[in-house]
């Protein structure tokens, strides 16, 4: 391990300098291909975006193009993928959770994975142009590594999760479930665990307050993070051979592309089943 | 790799303190709007034309599964139901016909004895039938026996007295003679 550890290291110390010095390395913000233009608003992340939504759209249209209750061929995957999905997230979120909403954690997940595994095609983030500003950039850019995609999904989440936990609890039990002490107590006991569930209750609103952020930062970071790795990594080597150092990396950009889908999907399933786990026992 | 993460960072952190957060990480109202509606715009159509559909398919397939499996019960619970009603028709079948067996046994022992005491009558009359005609024909053979023997007496008697017997005295000979083999 020593053997294969102490020449990668000082093969990457050897090469900060020349990052310092100007090497390419991918920005932390967005560009936009048609800066100057009226479609400004359109940056190399969405686009990449886009092209994921499309080959989803491509694929679910080509599945449910012919649906029949015997499936064959490409419905037959497309089933098994959602089935498992469906299955997946209903084990978190219960019979009556899931069937309300399933359609945004299915779509949200598949619309990860397909971005962050898009953003590992060669020539993305590697074919670039110069911008405004004088930065060489990617001409496309992983969508998840441009934090206001990640906002996007995490503020559109935190505010389906506010519609679903008052229609589900009902807005007095949604603010029960908050601030209100679990359990029942009598007497100065009750006093005492009113005003605690209180302070409580704060933290959790703070805590809910937090969540967006969390969510997207930490999709943002990891999928950046990655990039990055394997911009730096590229640049340690003549051009012609840049692909080397990054293979073994697109092995493990592959498990962080998944491991970061189930992990937003998962925690907003989690956060969302936390809020309406009284209702729910009810359904 | 952290060096060159730290670098990165470096070179970014003068212009994090400049201008914040949101401008270090690219976040202008902008870009954010736009993809927050192009967001919402995928979840839309996928909804509308992926999810949607498979899941109502779904739905659909599973709600056949389940009327199938209602349907399965109550088609085992009618051939429960059957079988039970064809154990008791056979069950009533099998008393019904041991009844007419055990009847059917006792008329014809009725029967038997009423023929075996009708046969015991009819053999009784025969024998009575025959001991009469028996008892008639002995008395038959007895009255001839007697006449010719009395014949052959009379005619013995004849013979004997060169027939000089007169009417009286062979009719006394002939009751003497019947009183003799009457004894």
């Amino acid at each position: 391990m020593r053997k294969f550890f102490l020449p990668l290291s000082a093969l990457l110390l050897s090469a900060t300098p020349a990052l310092a010095a100007g090497g390419h390395q991918l920005p932390l913000y967005p560009s936009s291909p048609f800066e100057g233009t009226a479609f400004s608003w359109i940056s190399n992340s969405m686009i990449m975006v886009w092209i994921g939504a499309i080959l989803i759209i491509l694929f679910c249209r080509a599945a449910t193009s012919k649906l029949s209750l015997v499936p064959t061929g490409f419905q037959n995957f497309a089933e098994w993928l959602i089935e498992s999905l469906y299955g997946f997230f209903g084990n978190i979120l219960g019979d009556h959770l899931v069937k309300r909403t399933f359609w945004f954690f299915g779509s949200t997940f598949m619309l990860i994975l397909t971005v962050n595994y898009l953003a590992l095609i060669p020539g993305v983030g590697t074919i670039t142009f110069l911008d405004s500003h004088g930065h060489i950039t990617g001409l496309l850019r992983g969508g998840n590594a441009d934090l206001n995609m990640t906002g996007a999904m995490s503020i559109t989440f935190a505010l389906l999760w506010l519609y679903w936990a008052v229609t589900e609890n009902g807005v007095k039990n949604f603010f029960a479930h908050i601030f209100a002490p679990k359990g029942t107590f009598t007497g100065i006991m009750k006093v005492g665990m009113d005003v605690i569930f209180f302070l409580v209750g704060i933290l959790e609103i703070v805590s809910i307050c937090i969540r967006p952020v969390a969510l997207s930062f930490r999709l943002f970071g990891n999928i950046y993070g990655g990039e990055q790795t394997m911009e730096g990594l590229m640049a340690l080597v003549p051009e012609n051979l840049a692909f080397l150092p990054a293979l073994p990396f697109y092995f493990m950009e592959l498990l962080v592309g998944l491991v970061q889908a189930l992990v937003f999907t998962l925690l907003s399933a989690v956060f969302l089943k936390l809020i309406c786990e009284h209702s729910e026992e009810h359904h | 790799m952290f060096s060159i993460l730290a670098v990165n960072v470096a070179e970014h952190g003068a212009e994090t303190a400049k201008s914040g957060l949101f401008e270090t990480f690219g976040v202008t109202w902008p870009f954010f709007i736009a993809q927050l509606i192009n967001f919402l715009l995928v979840l839309f159509i996928l909804k509308k034309f992926a999810f949607g559909p498979i899941q109502a398919l779904l739905e659909q397939r599973k709600q056949r599964i389940a009327d199938g499996e209602s349907k399965l019960k109550q088609i085992e619970q009618q051939l429960a139901d059957s079988a039970k009603h064809t154990e008791e028709v056979i069950g009533k079948a099998n008393a019904d016909a041991k009844r007419l067996i055990e009847e059917a046994k006792s008329s014809a022992t009725a029967l038997s004895e009423a023929k075996a005491q009708e046969a015991v009558a009819t053999a009784q009359g025969i024998i009575a039938k025959a001991e009469a005609a028996a008892k008639a024909e002995r008395a038959q053979i007895a009255a001839d026996l007697k006449r010719e023997f009395g014949r052959l007496v009379a005619n013995t008697a004849q013979n004997a007295t060169g027939g000089k017997l007169t009417a009286d005295q062979q009719r006394a000979i002939n009751e003497e003679s019947l009183t003799r083999v009457e004894a």
